[in-house]
């Protein structure tokens, strides 16, 4: 068993590193602060191949492993939470799907600007009525004639300011329950669909969060995704892949709490030493590296048995639940470790804390995550 | 034009100066599992030739002559759109100095075909020697241009805007030339993208002996060395607090006189 990287997963890293250090680290503060979408720095990683990093280069995507795609999104969320997030949704929750469920002409049509950063992608699965209970979906997709009329409302929406493609759940036949659930492409400016609000939030706040809208929205039946009846599947297939991506985002931030928390403890003196020298300190710096390098391994081996082509639900969902959790526990002890520091806004570990926070909602709750992996002990 | 461009591969300058150690009987830093990184003068250097060759057409080829892990170097080379790179690595060449380095570079460089142009960082992240591009310049029999921080190519003609302590000179010349780059606004290095990196980490790398190049080991390694290295000790960081006492005014006048003393202004 070996846990290094391999030579082009290493060459992977410095480039994403350095590129996370030199270009979005410095605008994080300001991207929290106002609230404001890092476009340039999605146009740069477009262009890199980071918004498409598993899509084969056929696809406008990097063909890279999965691997890698967690080495990005560590080292992207490492440095801009929000920037981590935008750019998992769009690789995992969108281009995988699109490139996994879709046929030719979707694949053409949709996945080669997504994959190449030159279009964003959002996922519209939650409701206000529908959000862990993702099978009981309210919005309709009604057949009519070569067209689908979708209506319904969906919550929650990552990206939903800034995209051009959403891909939207919505039931066929909710008589039918999970089995009439199916997904379709649809385009933004497509008549009958409108951002009806964006959400104000306490971390991540560099990503657009927003309510839809579709009010008699004709969707041609080329944009059907899959089956009809198949979109729970695609959904939940989906979540599998996100989860390993949101799980590489809470390693990112829980390292980046853990590293300003070394810096500052060997800065900061206190009783004529520096509070590094402290056994105190020192077990907590200890407790945090030692779970963020367990929650990275984690999210290393579902992503290595998504590379094999093996199930990894299960996996995904351990590497979620465990990095979210320590995303949390890191972020607050950073906090205490830089006292009342911490809880202004001078200072980062307090956008950490609020960043990490949401790793345990989206993408399936950690009580949700608990229900997956019970649910794979207990067959 | 055809381009070489001469990178070091070096311990990460950006290290924090808390993990910096010298292993004290070789005079040197300790490796200690610490990241390599191109000297970041080199990339200025590779960004120059790659810039030129979309200007001007031609092709571009890294070269490096240190350890075997060099090899990641050089890929990162040809991952940032180099077209071909070779790495010279023999044990004659350990603990060489810039004129050892410089005779089996310049054997490298013609075993990759006589070129036009033969960049090279304008000093090294570590040394900082700025030795190797004029040595290697007057081991290939070509004019050198140092400390260079833009170039334009017109009708097969150099022009160079060369920094000097006053401001800066332009020099024009005609290939073939050795210029030592330095960082400027206009060659940030490119950041090299994933398909690239991916294409690259499949491409085979020449790794060349001492013997391959055939060249005579006799000036290299250490015992050919004709600079040594006396003493390498690590800055002594220390911090002091003085409280000047009097009036304001005074206090200035005094706060000048300190640090007119210490040079500091």
């Amino acid at each position: 068993m070996d846990f290094g990287l391999s030579p082009r997963q290493q060459a992977f890293q410095d480039m994403v590193r350095e590129f996370a250090e030199k270009e979005v680290a410095p605008r994080a503060p300001a991207v929290d602060t106002e609230a404001c979408f890092p476009a340039q720095t999605i146009r740069m990683m477009g262009e890199l191949g980071l918004m498409g990093v598993v899509i084969p280069e056929e696809y406008g995507g990097a063909g890279a492993d999965t691997i890698c795609y967690v080495i990005a999104i560590e080292e992207i969320s490492r440095a801009c939470a929000s920037t981590g997030v935008i750019m998992s949704i769009n690789n995992s929750m969108v281009c995988d799907l699109i490139y996994t469920f879709g046929n030719e002409e979707q694949k053409r049509r949709f996945l080669i600007p997504l994959a190449r950063g030159e279009k964003l992608g959002c996922f519209c699965l939650s409701e206000p009525d529908a959000g862990s209970d993702a099978g009981n979906l309210r919005a309709t997709a009604l057949a009519d004639g070569d067209h689908f009329v979708l209506n319904g409302v969906k919550n929650f929406i990552t990206n939903g300011k800034e995209a051009d493609v959403a891909i939207v759940f919505a039931t066929v036949d909710r008589r039918l329950k999970h089995k009439g659930i199916s997904a379709f492409v649809v385009e933004k400016g497509t008549p009958g669909f409108q951002v009806l609000k964006e959400e104000d939030k306490l971390g991540i706040r560099g990503t657009s969060t927003c309510q839809f809208l579709f009010e008699d929205c004709r969707i041609p039946h080329a944009n059907l995704l899959g089956d009809i009846g198949e979109g729970f599947r695609i959904a939940m297939v989906s979540l599998d892949g996100g989860r390993i991506g949101i799980a590489a985002q809470a390693v990112g931030i829980a390292r980046a709490a853990l590293e300003a928390s070394l810096r500052y403890a060997q800065g900061r003196v206190q009783f004529g030493r520096p509070i590094a020298a402290f056994q105190a300190i020192q077990f907590l710096l200890a407790d945090m590296a030692t779970r963020v390098d367990a929650a990275r391994l984690l999210t290393y081996r579902a992503a290595s048995l998504r590379d094999c082509g093996a199930p990894c639900a299960k996996e995904g969902s351990m590497a979620k639940l465990s990095a979210s959790e320590v995303a949390m526990w890191v972020s607050t002890k950073a906090i205490q470790i830089y006292g009342g520091y911490g809880y202004i806004t001078d200072y980062p570990v307090q956008r950490h804390f609020r960043d990490a926070k949401v790793t345990e909602i989206y993408e399936g709750t950690s009580e949700i995550q608990r229900l997956v992996i019970a649910g794979h002990l207990l067959g | 034009m055809r381009i070489v461009v001469c990178v070091k591969q070096i311990i990460d300058p950006e290290l924090a100066a808390s993990q910096f150690k010298i292993d004290p009987a070789f005079k040197r830093q300790r490796p200690n599992g610490h990241p390599l990184v191109i000297s970041p003068y080199d990339e200025n250097a590779l960004e120059v030739a790659l810039k030129l060759r979309e200007k001007t057409g031609g092709t571009v080829a890294v070269l490096s002559a240190g350890e075997p892990s060099a090899i990641s170097a050089l890929r990162k080379g040809l991952a940032m759109g180099a077209d071909e790179a070779a790495l010279i690595s023999d044990p004659a060449l350990d603990g060489s100095d810039a004129f050892g380095l410089a005779a089996a570079l310049a054997r490298g460089i013609q075993k990759l075909g006589t070129p036009d142009l033969v960049l090279c960082g304008c000093e090294s992240g570590d040394w900082a020697d700025r030795t190797v591009g004029p040595i290697l310049a007057e081991a290939l029999k070509i004019a050198c241009v140092s400390f260079v921080a833009q170039v334009d190519a017109q009708d097969g003609r150099l022009r160079m805007r060369r920094v000097v302590e006053e401001g800066y000179e332009i020099w024009e010349g005609a290939p073939p030339l050795l210029l030592t780059i330095l960082s400027h606004e206009s060659n940030v290095p490119r950041y090299p993208k994933v398909k690239d990196i991916m294409t690259a980490s499949r491409r085979s790398i020449p790794t060349w002996s001492v013997a391959d190049l055939g060249v005579e080991t006799g000036g290299m390694g250490e015992a050919a060395i004709r600079t040594e290295v006396e003493q390498l000790t690590l800055p002594s960081r220390e911090s002091r607090c003085e409280l000047l006492d009097g009036e304001p005014s005074q206090q200035v006048a005094t706060l000048i006189t300190k640090l007119r003393e210490r040079k500091a202004i």
